[in-house]
């Protein structure tokens, strides 16, 4: 069946929602001036379109994300297939015709949350967004000049997790495994990256408070199991009995460093990771890992759909948010042997229901610059 | 007695003269380099990237190209896991079914991508890429993006368990190179790939099913390829969609840095066996003498090109393209 079929059908079959919707969209698009003493009218859109811009679906950390997304869709009583994925594959290019082409397809009536795959790529979308009157949040990625209250409305929210204290507070239980003393090496995500160069920031300003713990070496993994394998060998035959413990950018390339021991018959050595994916927390119940940090994708993915979303219905103006609802930190969790069975039945086995309404209750404040 | 130091023999053993070089460079800067340890390291590194090698030597050598094997072994990875999950987790509760299950399922991808090839008449690097994007994608749908662990001890005895040092997959490698190459020297069909990568017109001409052999090649390759993706599970106890990412550059760079002539007819698994060594002894070396990562992807191009360079005999190529 044919797109257009099928979203005309969905059109017609959804028409009572969407003037309920409208109604309590309208009602509240009345009463807020009021309070404010009367203003600006609202540009609110009918039951506006949603979709996800992201990198791909190969890996958990946007899966989750998605799933968040989807949970969001389906807390507005709609089927979670009409979350639209624009999957940019990694290409700024393709991120930024895919939203051009669902700007065009929807005429605008539409929310979007987004990555931009790179920090320069940010502004052209949220341009593109404004232009068309639609309404856009995003995260991780934009270049510090760029601010949504420049912008306007239509680019709503911007959020990104600041790695530097959590990768601190992993690097610090890293020392305090070894004994305050010996060599540590780490293996970090994708050179340019920013939360690569956060997280190794934050191993940095642990080491100083640690005087006896020399840092060997830091090189990129990459992000990848492979790559963290052959590089710890490398490291090993380099540093041989030196290295006393191990500080990684992420899981994957943890899984990576525990199978390189492996082949080696070591069994024991400190190990600190990222990101807190389900297999990391195991590892971590387990003793393998000291510690893991979960950014709560999940959440990030729900949250961001839904500010774009009801910024759009007009269920709030973001020009009259302060500006700590307009660019601030993600959640992080900070997953240790301690808490992991609490923290893998809280947040994995079963995903909690959030209240999508509640913007920034969990957030972390404003981001702040260097 | 014959010369020892022609021309020809200068060039056939100059890949093993450019990786005896990389050794005592690495050994100078860093000594601890020279060591069993170290080597058995590379040997591990080396060992899952081998097998794709060789796979796609036999494509090379018959002057056509595979570029399908980061889709296939991350594929055949991901279903090898799931398999022995479903037969009971582990190698001696009928887990060990998987390994013949799976080489046939590469085996059967191989053939498809021939199929594609040869039936449809698709160039091959256009078939086989297209081919490799379709199992990355089936193990992306198979897997939801997730990691696949596989931690049965005796499976991965084949990185844990050392004979001489050595893991088992090390042999294991090792064994299925002496297969490649007794397939490559003493069979027909071994014989039939030099002839289709020498010259398809006189093959055909002379009777060989230049088709068939063409088929049963990259059936070959998926059969090596799936091999690969058992050696990459054992390495690091888990499959996911990006399994096999890497493979495609580090396999067909170790083929050519070998002296396998991207042209066809010329070179085989032997020389593939050393093109693997120099790749995997130069990303070693790197991080062991310390290196600074910025220079490290530099470093690599730069070695790669000299390797070629010394490794090809470009007075006997008429043409590049």
């Amino acid at each position: 069946m044919s797109t257009f079929i099928k979203d005309y059908i969905e059109r017609e079959t959804i028409n009572r929602r969407n003037f309920l919707l409208a109604t309590a969209a309208g009602m509240g698009a009345m009463a807020v001036p009021f309070a404010f003493g009367g203003g600006a009218a609202r540009a609110a859109i009918n039951d506006p379109a949603i979709a996800w811009s992201y990198r791909d679906r190969a890996s958990a950390y946007w899966n989750s994300i998605v799933s968040g997304g989807e949970a969001f869709v389906e807390s507005l009583g709609k089927p979670k297939e009409s979350l639209v994925s624009l999957i940019n594959e990694g290409s700024s290019e393709k991120s930024l015709a895919d939203i051009k082409a669902f700007l065009a397809k929807t005429n605008g009536k539409c929310a979007i949350a987004c990555d931009a795959n790179d920090s320069p790529n940010a502004r052209p979308v949220v341009e593109a967004v404004r232009d068309a009157g639609a309404y856009i949040s995003t995260i991780w990625n934009k270049t510090d000049d760029l601010h949504p209250w420049d912008i306007g409305d239509n680019y709503v929210s911007h959020m990104t997790w600041s790695d530097e204290k959590p990768a601190e507070q992993t690097a610090r239980i890293l020392f305090e495994a070894m004994g305050g003393k010996g060599g540590v090496v780490h293996l970090g995500g994708i050179a340019a990256n920013n939360p690569a160069i956060e997280r190794l920031n934050g191993l940095k300003n642990a080491l100083k408070d640690f005087p006896n713990i020399e840092l060997l070496d830091a090189q990129p993994a990459d992000w990848d199991t492979t790559k963290g394998t052959e590089l710890m060998a490398s490291f090993l035959t380099r540093f041989g009995d030196k290295i006393k413990g191990v500080h990684c950018a992420n899981d994957n390339i943890a899984y990576g460093v525990i199978e390189a021991l492996r082949a080696e018959g070591i069994e024991d050595m400190p190990i600190v990771a990222y990101d807190g994916n389900p297999e990391a927390v195991k590892l971590v119940m387990d003793g393998k890992l000291l510690a893991t940090v979960f950014t709560n994708p999940h959440w990030g993915g729900g949250i961001t759909a839904a500010l774009a979303y009801y910024a759009a219905t007009g269920a709030f103006k973001p020009s009259e948010e302060p500006k700590e609802h307009r660019e601030f930190y993600g959640p992080t969790v900070l997953v240790t042997n301690k808490d992991a069975a609490d923290f893998k039945a809280k947040y994995l086995d079963s995903v909690p229901a959030y209240n999508w309404k509640d913007f920034w209750g969990p957030s972390n404040g404003q981001i702040k610059y260097k | 007695m014959p010369r020892i130091l022609t021309r020809e023999n200068a060039i056939r053993w100059a890949p093993f003269l450019v990786l005896l070089a990389l050794i005592v460079l690495f050994t100078a800067l860093n000594p601890s380099f020279l060591s069993q340890r170290n080597f058995a390291r590379i040997a591990i590194a080396a060992a899952p990237a081998l097998m794709v090698a060789v796979g796609v030597t036999f494509i090379i050598v018959m002057g056509s190209i595979d570029l399908s094997m980061e889709g296939v072994v991350s594929l055949t990875a991901v279903l090898f896991c799931f398999l022995m999950l479903a037969l009971g987790g582990t190698l001696a509760s009928g887990g060990w079914i998987a390994i013949p299950v799976i080489l046939t399922v590469g085996a059967a991808i191989g053939l498809v991508n021939g199929l594609i090839h040869v039936k449809l008449k698709i160039p091959s690097f256009m078939a086989s890429l297209a081919l490799g994007f379709v199992g990355t994608g089936a193990a992306i749908l198979l897997t939801g993006g997730d990691i696949v662990k596989f931690n049965d001890p005796t499976f991965r005895a084949l990185l844990t368990w050392r004979i001489f040092g050595f893991p088992l997959m090390v042999y294991v490698a090792g064994l299925c190179l002496v297969l490649a190459w007794f397939i490559q020297a003493h069979t027909r069909l071994g014989r039939y790939f030099y002839a289709v990568g020498g010259g398809e017109d006189l093959a055909h001409a002379s009777g060989v099913q230049v088709q068939r052999v063409r088929m049963a090649g990259f059936a070959l390759a998926g059969l090596f390829y799936a091999i690969a993706a058992i050696l990459q599970v054992a390495k690091l106890g888990q499959a996911e969609s990006v399994t096999g990412s890497n493979f495609m550059f580090m396999s067909i760079t170790s083929v050519v840095v070998g002296g396998v002539a991207l042209w066809g007819g010329i070179g085989g698994v032997w020389n593939t066996l050393v093109g693997v060594l120099i790749v995997a002894v130069i990303n070693n070396g790197m991080v062991v003498i310390g290196l600074p990562d910025f220079l490290q992807a530099a470093v690599l191009g730069l070695l790669v090109i000299i390797a070629v360079i010394l490794s090809t005999d470009r007075r006997s190529v008429a043409f590049v393209k």
